[in-house]
Formats: C-alpha cells, sequence, structure tokens
C-alpha cells in the first residue's frame, strides 16, 4: 500500500532547499571531478620550447600537449598542472618528426645484393630517431617482386615509420646488371602493388642506374601515372651523360623528383656519369634549372656517398637555387662517409647560409607534400604526434662532401628527444627522466 | 788537362753524387709517413704514454710515436690540438650477426635476426676499431655470422661462441642443454682461432650450473676465457658460487652493473654485487683480486646508477668497459660506446682509467695482445677524440639520471690506418682550395 504523505508549506520549502542544495552539491562534485579529469587529461607536455612548424606558420616560443598518440594542443603557457608529464624543453628547438625521403633500409643478409634484403641497406630504427627522424622513404630498394619480403621483415617490425618508392625494376636493387633489366620493368604490375595492395605505403617509382636511354625513366613515369604517384630519379650513369633538360622537360610530370642534385659526377669507365645542374666551367645554375623548378620539379639533395658537392651546392645556394627536399640518401657506404646522418646534413645547409626555418621546411612539409601524405610533417592538432626536438650547437664545425672538400660552420642541429606517435624513442640527455636516488638502506 | 784536375773533378762529381743520393734519400724520408697526427694528448696505457706526442702511421701500421715529427715527413697531417689520440677502441659485448630470420617466437632474434645491429653503424662514429660479438652465433651457425657479416665488415669482428649451438635465438633455444656441446664448440673455436676468443653461456633458467660448466670445459679444450650472462633462474643462482666454484681465473662476469630487479631476459634477476645496504659484497673484491673479470656490458636493461654509483664509491672498478650493444640498447640508456665511457668519466674515473678499460684491458681479457696499444709495427686502429665539456644528462637502464658536464666524442678514427670516421673534416681540404 502506497503511504500518502502530507507536506506543510515550511516542510515543502524545506524540502526545496535541500533538493537545491544537493543538486548545488552534485554540480559542484562535477565541475571537481572534471577539473580533475582535466588536470589529467595531458599525457605528455612539452614546455618552453621554440616550435617551428611550416605548414601552420609557427615560428616562436610554444608549449606542445600530447595526448594518447596524438597532438592535442599548441599554445603559449599550458598549464604543467594539466599534463601528467612535464618534460622542460626551454632553450631548445620543437619541429615534426623529420622526414628522411631518401633512404636504403631493406635491410637482409643477401651479401651479393646493393640495397634489395642486403646489408648495404641499414636497420631503420639504427640511423633515424637519433637524428630526429620519424619517417623515412625507402628509395627503391625493393620492386614489386620483393616489396612483400620488404614489407613483412622490415616495414612491420620497425618503429621507424618506413615508407617507399617501388623499383622500376620489378627485382629492385640487387645489382648493377639487374637495373638495366628494361624486360622487368612492368608498368602494370608497379600501379598493382602501388594502387590496389599498399597505397598507404608506396608512395611512388624509382628509376635508377640506367645506362641507357630513356627507357627506365619513361616506365616509371608510366607507372607513375597509372598509380598516380611520383617518380624519383637518379640519372647518374649514362656515357655521355643524358642530357637533364630533357629529363624536366620533356620526360618529368610536376612534382616529379630529380635526386643527387649537388652532384658533380665525373664520368667513369664503368659508369658514366651525371650532368651538373651548375655548369663546371662557369659555375653558374642552368637556366633551364630554375625553369623545371617553376614547371614543378623537385630537387631532393640525397646525399649519398658520391652526390653531393660544395662546388655544386654552394654557388647554387648563392645563386638563388634552393632544394625542394633535404634526405640523406643513407645506407652503408654513406653512413660513415660525409654524409653521416640526417642531422649533419640539415646541419651542412645550415652552414651554407639557409636558415633554420627553410631547413625544417624541407625535411618536414616539403617532402610531406613531394610523397602525397599531407598528414605528416606538420603539428597540426589531432596529427599523429611525432616530434623532433633539436638542440642547436654553437662551436666551430666542419662538414664535408663526397670529394673530402670541407666547410666550417657554427652551428650544429644535435636530436635532444624524438618522439614517435607520443612515445619517447630517443632521449639523448634524459631530459624526459627524473634524477637517480640512493636506495635506502634495508636491513 | 792536368792529371790532378782530372782528378780533383772526379772527387767533386763522386762528393756531388753522393750529396745528390743524400737529397734524393730525404726526400724519400720526406714522403715515408702516410698519415701524421699532431698535437694530440696520446693516451697509450699499455706503453705507459700519457701527453703531448706525433703518432705516425705509415702502410697502415704504426710507424713511430714522438713528439715533434716534422709536417714534412708525411705525405698527410692531421692536427690533433686540444684533442685526445688512444688505440682505437675495443667493445668487448656487442651483438652484431644481423640478419632477417625470425625464430617463430618472441625471443632476442639475435642470432642472424633483426635483434643484432650490422657492425659498421656504431663503432667507428665511437672511436671503435674492434668489436666482440657476445655469443650471438653458436657452433653450427658462426661460419655463416662469418660469411655473411665478419667478413663484409670494415670494423674488426671477434666472437665469443655461445654454448648453445645456434647462439642467441631466443630464450627456449637458451634452455636446451642438450645443444650444449662442449666438444663440437671446442672444434669449431680451434677451426677459427684468430676470430673466436671464447664461450659464452647465457639466458639459462635452469637451477643449476650446466651451461656455464659446458662453457668452461670447452674453454678447458681452447685454452680461453668464458663470459657469463647470469640471472635468469628462480630463485637466483649464487654468484659467489659462480666465481669462486665454477669460474676460473680470466673468466668474464658481463652486467656488472645491474639491479636487482627481473626482466624478461633475466626472469629470477640478476644477483647484483652490491647488498641491500649499498655494500659492495667482500667476495666481490676477492673475485677480482683472484683474476675473475667484470665487465660492464651495459645493454637495454643491465646498467643501474645505484649499483654503479655505490661500487664506484667503495672502490670497485670493472675491469672492462663494454656496451652489449643490440636492438633494445641502441635508442635507450646505452646509446654507443662514447656515451656508455662518458659515463664512467662522470662518475668520476679520469679519462686515463676510462681508456685502459676500452683498450688494452679488454685486449688482454680475450688475448689479443696485439690490439689495444699503439706499439710500432701495430695495426694502426687509431681513435682521436674530444672531450666536450657542458651540461649532459646520462640514463640508466632503469630510466634514471646522472647529471654530468663532460662527453666523449669520437672526431676521428682510423682503421688499419684508413680514414673510417672524420665528424668535422680533420682530415679533408677546404672546399675553396680545390681548383677545378
Amino acid at each position: 500500500m502506497m503511504r500518502i504523505k502530507t507536506t506543510g508549506i515550511s516542510e515543502f520549502f524545506q524540502q526545496q532547499f535541500i533538493r537545491l542544495a544537493q543538486g548545488i552539491a552534485a554540480v559542484l562534485v562535477l565541475v571537481l571531478i572534471t577539473a580533475t579529469v582535466q588536470a589529467q587529461e595531458i599525457d605528455i607536455l612539452l614546455k618552453g620550447g621554440h616550435v617551428i612548424d611550416p605548414k601552420n606558420n609557427i615560428n616562436s616560443k610554444m608549449d606542445v600537449a600530447i595526448v594518447g598518440d596524438k597532438i592535442f594542443r599548441i599554445a603559449a603557457d599550458i598549464p604543467a598542472n594539466t599534463s601528467k608529464k612535464t618534460i622542460d624543453i626551454s632553450g631548445l628547438y620543437l619541429t615534426p618528426g623529420i622526414i628522411d625521403m631518401h633512404a636504403h633500409v631493406f635491410h637482409g643478409a643477401d651479401v651479393n645484393s646493393i640495397s634489395a634484403n642486403s646489408p648495404g641497406g641499414l636497420q631503420a630504427d639504427a640511423f633515424s630517431f637519433r637524428a630526429g627522424v620519424t619517417t623515412v622513404v625507402d628509395a627503391g630498394s625493393a620492386g614489386w617482386r620483393n616489396f612483400p619480403l620488404f614489407k613483412t621483415q622490415v616495414i612491420d617490425r620497425s618503429q621507424t615509420r618506413v615508407l617507399a618508392f617501388l623499383n622500376v625494376v620489378g627485382r629492385g636493387m640487387v645489382t648493377r646488371y639487374d637495373q638495366q633489366d628494361v624486360t622487368d620493368m612492368n608498368p602494370e604490375m608497379n600501379a598493382y602493388m602501388i594502387k590496389k595492395l599498399h597505397p598507404t605505403i608506396l608512395v611512388g617509382i624509382k628509376s635508377a642506374h640506367y645506362w641507357g636511354d630513356f627507357t627506365s625513366v619513361d616506365k616509371a613515369v608510366e607507372s607513375g601515372k597509372l598509380a598516380n604517384v611520383p617518380v624519383i630519379v637518379d640519372f647518374g650513369e649514362h656515357s655521355p651523360p643524358n642530357s637533364i633538360e630533357s629529363l624536366f622537360m620533356e620526360h618529368f610530370r610536376p612534382g616529379d623528383i630529380f635526386t643527387h642534385t649537388f652532384s658533380e659526377h665525373a664520368i667513369s669507365k664503368t659508369t658514366g656519369g651525371r650532368e651538373s645542374i651548375v655548369d663546371v666551367k662557369t659555375r653558374k645554375v642552368k637556366p633551364f634549372v630554375f625553369a623545371a623548378q617553376k614547371r614543378g620539379i623537385i630537387f631532393d639533395v640525397g646525399h649519398g656517398a658520391g652526390a653531393f658537392n660544395f662546388n655544386q651546392a654552394i654557388p647554387a645556394l648563392k645563386q638563388g637555387f634552393m632544394p625542394n627536399t633535404i634526405s640523406t640518401d643513407l645506407y652503408n657506404l654513406s653512413m660513415n662517409a660525409a654524409m653521416k646522418d640526417m642531422t649533419n646534413v640539415m646541419s651542412k645547409f645550415l652552414a651554407m647560409g639557409m636558415g633554420l626555418q627553410d631547413v625544417i621546411l624541407r625535411t618536414t612539409w616539403n617532402p610531406a607534400q613531394v610523397i602525397k601524405r599531407p598528414d605528416l610533417g606538420h603539428l597540426t592538432v589531432g596529427s599523429e604526434a611525432d616530434i623532433a626536438v633539436f638542440n642547436l650547437k654553437k662551436g666551430n664545425f666542419g662538414y664535408m662532401d663526397v670529394g673530402r672538400t670541407k666547410i666550417s660552420g657554427t652551428e650544429k642541429l644535435e636530436a635532444e628527444l624524438t618522439l614517435r606517435a607520443g612515445r619517447v624513442v630517443w632521449d639523448l640527455n634524459g631530459i624526459s627522466a627524473p634524477q637517480w636516488e640512493m636506495p635506502a638502506p634495508n636491513n | 788537362m792536368n792529371k790532378n784536375v782530372i782528378q780533383k773533378i772526379r772527387e767533386y762529381a763522386s762528393i756531388f753524387v753522393f750529396g745528390a743520393c743524400l737529397m734524393a734519400q730525404s726526400t724519400v724520408q720526406a714522403q715515408e709517413i702516410d698519415m701524421l697526427i699532431k698535437g694530440g694528448h696520446v693516451i697509450d696505457p699499455k706503453n705507459n704514454i700519457d701527453g703531448i706526442m706525433d703518432v705516425a702511421i705509415k702502410d697502415g701500421k704504426i710507424f713511430r710515436v714522438a713528439s715533434n715529427i716534422p709536417a714534412n715527413t708525411s705525405k698527410k697531417t692531421v692536427n690533433a690540438t686540444g684533442l685526445y689520440v688512444s688505440p682505437g677502441f675495443i667493445d668487448m659485448h656487442v651483438h652484431v650477426f644481423a640478419g632477417a630470420e625470425d625464430p617463430g617466437y618472441k625471443g632476442f632474434e639475435i642470432s642472424n635476426g633483426f635483434g643484432s645491429v650490422a657492425p659498421d653503424d656504431f663503432t667507428f662514429r665511437s672511436g671503435v676499431t674492434t668489436v666482440v660479438d657476445a655469443g650471438s652465433s653458436g657452433w653450427r651457425n658462426f661460419p655463416e655470422f662469418k660469411k655473411q657479416t665478419i667478413d663484409h665488415s670494415q670494423t674488426r669482428v671477434l666472437a665469443f661462441i655461445s654454448i648453445a649451438g645456434y647462439g642467441m635465438v631466443g630464450t627456449v633455444h637458451a634452455q636446451d642443454t642438450t645443444d650444449m656441446n662442449p666438444v663440437t664448440t671446442a672444434f669449431i673455436m680451434n677451426e677459427y682461432p684468430d676470430i673466436i676468443v671464447g664461450i659464452k653461456a647465457h639466458h639459462y633458467q635452469g637451477h643449476d650450473f650446466t651451461p656455464v660448466d659446458r662453457a668452461i670445459a670447452a674453454g678447458k679444450k681452447t685454452n680461453k676465457p668464458i663470459i657469463v650472462d647470469f640471472g635468469s633462474s628462480t630463485p637466483k643462482l649464487s654468484i659467489e658460487e659462480l666465481f669462486m666454484k665454477h669460474f676460473r681465473p680470466g673468466d668474464i662476469f658481463t652486467h656488472t652493473f645491474s639491479g636487482n630487479a627481473a626482466t624478461n631476459l633475466t626472469p629470477g634477476g640478476r644477483e647484483p654485487i652490491v647488498d641491500v645496504n649499498n655494500k659492495v659484497k667482500p667476495f666481490i673484491f676477492e673475485a677480482q683480486k683472484q683474476g675473475r673479470i667484470f665487465d660492464v656490458g651495459h645493454g637495454g636493461g643491465a646498467f643501474v646508477w645505484a649499483t654503479a654509483i655505490n661500487a664506484f664509491k667503495q672502490g670497485f672498478y670493472p675491469n672492462t668497459i663494454s656496451t652489449d650493444l643490440y636492438r633494445s640498447s641502441r635508442n635507450a640508456g646505452m646509446k654507443d660506446m662514447a656515451n656508455v665511457m662518458s659515463k664512467f668519466l662522470n662518475m668520476g674515473m679520469s679519462i686515463q682509467d676510462v681508456i685502459v678499460r676500452s683498450t688494452w684491458n679488454p685486449a688482454n681479457v680475450i688475448q689479443h695482445t696485439d690490439l689495444g696499444h699503439l706499439s710500432v709495427g701495430a695495426e694502426a686502429d687509431v681513435s682521436v677524440f674530444n672531450i666536450r665539456e657542458g651540461k649532459f644528462g646520462y640514463l640508466d637502464a632503469r630510466g634514471t639520471v646522472l647529471n654530468g658536464t663532460k662527453k666523449l666524442e669520437a672526431e676521428l678514427t682510423l682503421r688499419a690506418g684508413k680514414v673510417a670516421w672524420d665528424l668535422n673534416g680533420l682530415s679533408g681540404t677546404q672546399w675553396d682550395a680545390v681548383s677545378r
């Protein structure tokens, strides 16, 4: 039986007051809970650094907040108490994780191969994070025949984000002779591999080390048209050298990439040579090079062991010709020579007079656009938290080219802290870590 | 013409010829050195050299170490003023059997796998010219390791082989005592006496000393030391028993400064060398006195500040400094040999004491007295480095930091007289000085 309760006026107000008080208390608790949640909502706060994010036109002191594996917020003075972990990066530069657009990382045990499944290809994680790099693009080590092996053996097992240009030759970069096999250059298969099977990993087509006419380039461009991706060309082994003007103006589409831009590649008896962009007599940039860049042809550094000479790069920069993208061409012969790693190549451009913002643009947002991956190379809220934190060392430094000539510089980039998808993957001086403590005696 | 005059002319002529010969000889002498490293502070513990000296190299060998060797006697001179010059470092504990094999279960993948790193990737850039692989391969696959990696590396690669036949595949393989054969292990060691320097026992979870004793049996047959990664058994096995009852003088305990915690690789936890009151256990000093070798083997999980600093304060120093370079250590607290050596500098060890533990000490331990010094005639493996001053931090395996003011940086590394690393172009020429 239901009990009917009668209430007087005063009792009614009393009840209303209690309800109101309960309501206020509930709201207060809710507010408090929300505030507490907010205090914990950021996972990592990188505080006090100078942020350079060319895509978003940021070039100032900012704090960067990360939640999970994503960029959560970029603003001046985000309070440290809103984050579970705060890393003081005052005096350091913070940029999007660096993209190295030309590397060879199809590491394997075939000692007779140049770059495919070979010790000549390096382990991706060995050189990336310690140089601020979070994404590498393999430049044609694998072709369509061995890309599946490359993927299972290397790409799927690397912490570094590994993307790739597919070699126009089905077997990839095995030997110099394989690179000549026009019967193994199959645009249909290349396009199928890229467009249908691995569109999120394969970003383009590589043509390299070809001794003949333009066949290798044209097959690559044909593949590129079918798959709607750019080609990247190592144009260095023709005797006499083929015309780069013809390459840029007649064979390339806008968006296609010329790598090894600053090489002065003498013609050798065995491998031919590469026409240089700077005239070797007058030391002037050839006029069609400017025209080509205006047309949308991409000029990539691809330093390597044999493809970066100061007597090309310095006159070119002085005459106002800047590469679109800065990259290493990392492989076994370049790692311990003049190239060394991405920070060394970037520092070389600083030493030649390029501004830091221009260097960062050419190693983040520019390569991201060239490989049609606008999700990478910036710190936009919601993007994956791939971040590089650099120290710009001051002092007396020397930088070599492939001819063992050198320039001196007063600055050098050093990777202090690297995050890949929100995780610390490199911490040079332990800035993300607590001090050690003596354990309490326990007897 | 007067005969006397002719005689005189002949005499003068012969004097002239003699003089010309002398001059020609001095011109030859002017070219006789291939490379001169000039003005550096040479530290060569074996030869008791610790001061400003010039180092001359010819035909890939050390030709002369002396003060003020004239620059005009050398084809090339490198100015090492303000830098240190030492024998190329020997990193006595690395994993470089890089390959692509997958054990099919979550393992180390160090034997012919992605858990190993390629030898030349981390050596020269940190002053290292010799690495000793610590048991990545066993007797069954050492020949493959040699063909695939050792024969193709610029770095000198020596090796301990694992007492387990297939080397360091994964934890399961490390338990298979039926595949720990001293006879076949010794046989392969005798096939490659110049490369294989000893035997490794590791990652055994059984509560007994079987792998250690099998390794020692192979060591006795070949007269070579063993190196032990101890501490995978639950409950823990006694390290006192290991040192005093099983080890011979010269046998090596690696991961000396690890803490007490159990890890994936040492599920039982390794007995630390310091006790719960932070005191170095007395038998540790005694073991070292009796010739047991204590190696750092930093690795991904085996170097803890509390252990190292406590030991250091009580006067216990490792015999050899090494990295335990592999996939999980290279990007963590370890990083590379120069970083590990820098840690010891910042704990207060002198540069001379750091160098002896990374050159002549490991050379002795692995019985390669041809290495680790700059004696005339020795292969010219040379490390030229600077010690940066500034504010640095050093991470241990627990993710804690020791702040420091010094950092060792490899400037120039020579392997058999050839420049294998040149950070700032010390050996290069100014770009605009080259006429084109």
